[in-house]
């Protein structure tokens, strides 16, 4: 499957109920070690109930600026949400559906180092 | 007094917090306040469209390649049940070549026509996503080594360096 299968899908939870669109996946590079980075695994899916385009990542960094684009981002991606893959029951055209009893989490992301 | 107020404030948020807690194991709709992922990361953790889609590729000695069009995911059987406790999906290859088309307006190129990097060449990610390897031995620059070899090099001075 390719990624851009996943992005903008539909998020069903076990009882058929729609609860938004697929924005992003949850990656860790914390696999298997391999040749050159360790394996890199899908440990969640991003979903937010109210926009399907992107979010350049405001909402899941902690930015504040600039303030306007910051503040329109967070509007538009209110009530955002990060499903473990655990709770991830089936994934299909256009369409992924969570697990009854499934867990929303902070879909905020540890500050990530910066390159040198 | 504001003292007062603000041991009222922490007192109202444990409860808060309790009430979360209880409700913890009846799932998750409905709740307000999104609860940290438990898991500690193990890794270096990435948004797949934030971190990596449309950033430049660069080989071994930081020559541009390609850009991320689109990524190629393991272990997701469209349509099957997931069963609990199966692995994870895991990140195969960097695609590129059409598939930056058909992500914006839809469809699907032919699996044929897609060009993959392996994601085991990736030495590092950052701003731009490096690879352990030389350009030259990638299928992804076939077009600029053809380009080079039958039009470029055709012009007079074009096989060597500007002097």
């Amino acid at each position: 499957m390719i990624l851009s299968d996943l992005l903008g899908s539909d998020a069903f939870d076990a009882d058929g109920r729609r609860l938004g669109a697929i924005l992003d996946v949850r990656l860790e590079i914390s696999g298997a070690p391999a040749q050159l980075l360790a394996e890199t695994v899908v440990t969640g899916v991003l979903v937010s109930s109210h926009s399907r385009f992107s979010t350049w990542g405001y909402e899941r960094r902690g930015e504040d600026g600039p303030f306007l684009i910051a503040w329109l981002q967070r509007w538009l991606h209110r009530g955002s949400f990060l499903v473990a893959w655990d709770d991830v029951e089936l994934v299909d055209v256009g369409r992924v559906v969570f697990r009854a009893g499934y867990e929303q989490l902070d879909p905020m992301l540890p500050r990530a180092p910066r390159e040198a | 007094m504001n003292d007062e107020h603000d041991h009222d404030h922490d007192h109202d948020h444990e409860h808060e917090h309790e009430h979360d807690h209880d409700h913890d194991h009846d799932g998750g709709a409905g709740r307000r306040m999104p609860r940290r992922d438990p898991r500690a990361p193990r890794g270096r953790v990435l948004d797949a469209h934030l971190h990596l889609l449309d950033r430049q590729v660069l080989d071994r000695e930081g020559v541009p390649v390609t850009t991320v069009d689109d990524l190629e995911l393991d272990g997701i059987e469209p349509g099957a049940r997931i069963e609990p406790g199966s692995p994870p999906p895991t990140l195969t290859a960097i695609l590129t070549g059409p598939q930056l088309l058909t992500r914006l307006f839809g469809g699907h190129a032919p699996a044929a026509r897609r060009i993959a990097i392996p994601w085991k060449l990736v030495s590092a990610v950052g701003t731009t996503v490096r690879l352990g390897v030389d350009a030259d031995s990638l299928d992804a620059s076939w077009v600029e080594r053809w380009v080079s070899r039958h039009l470029i090099g055709r012009i007079p001075g074009g096989r060597h360096d500007p002097e």
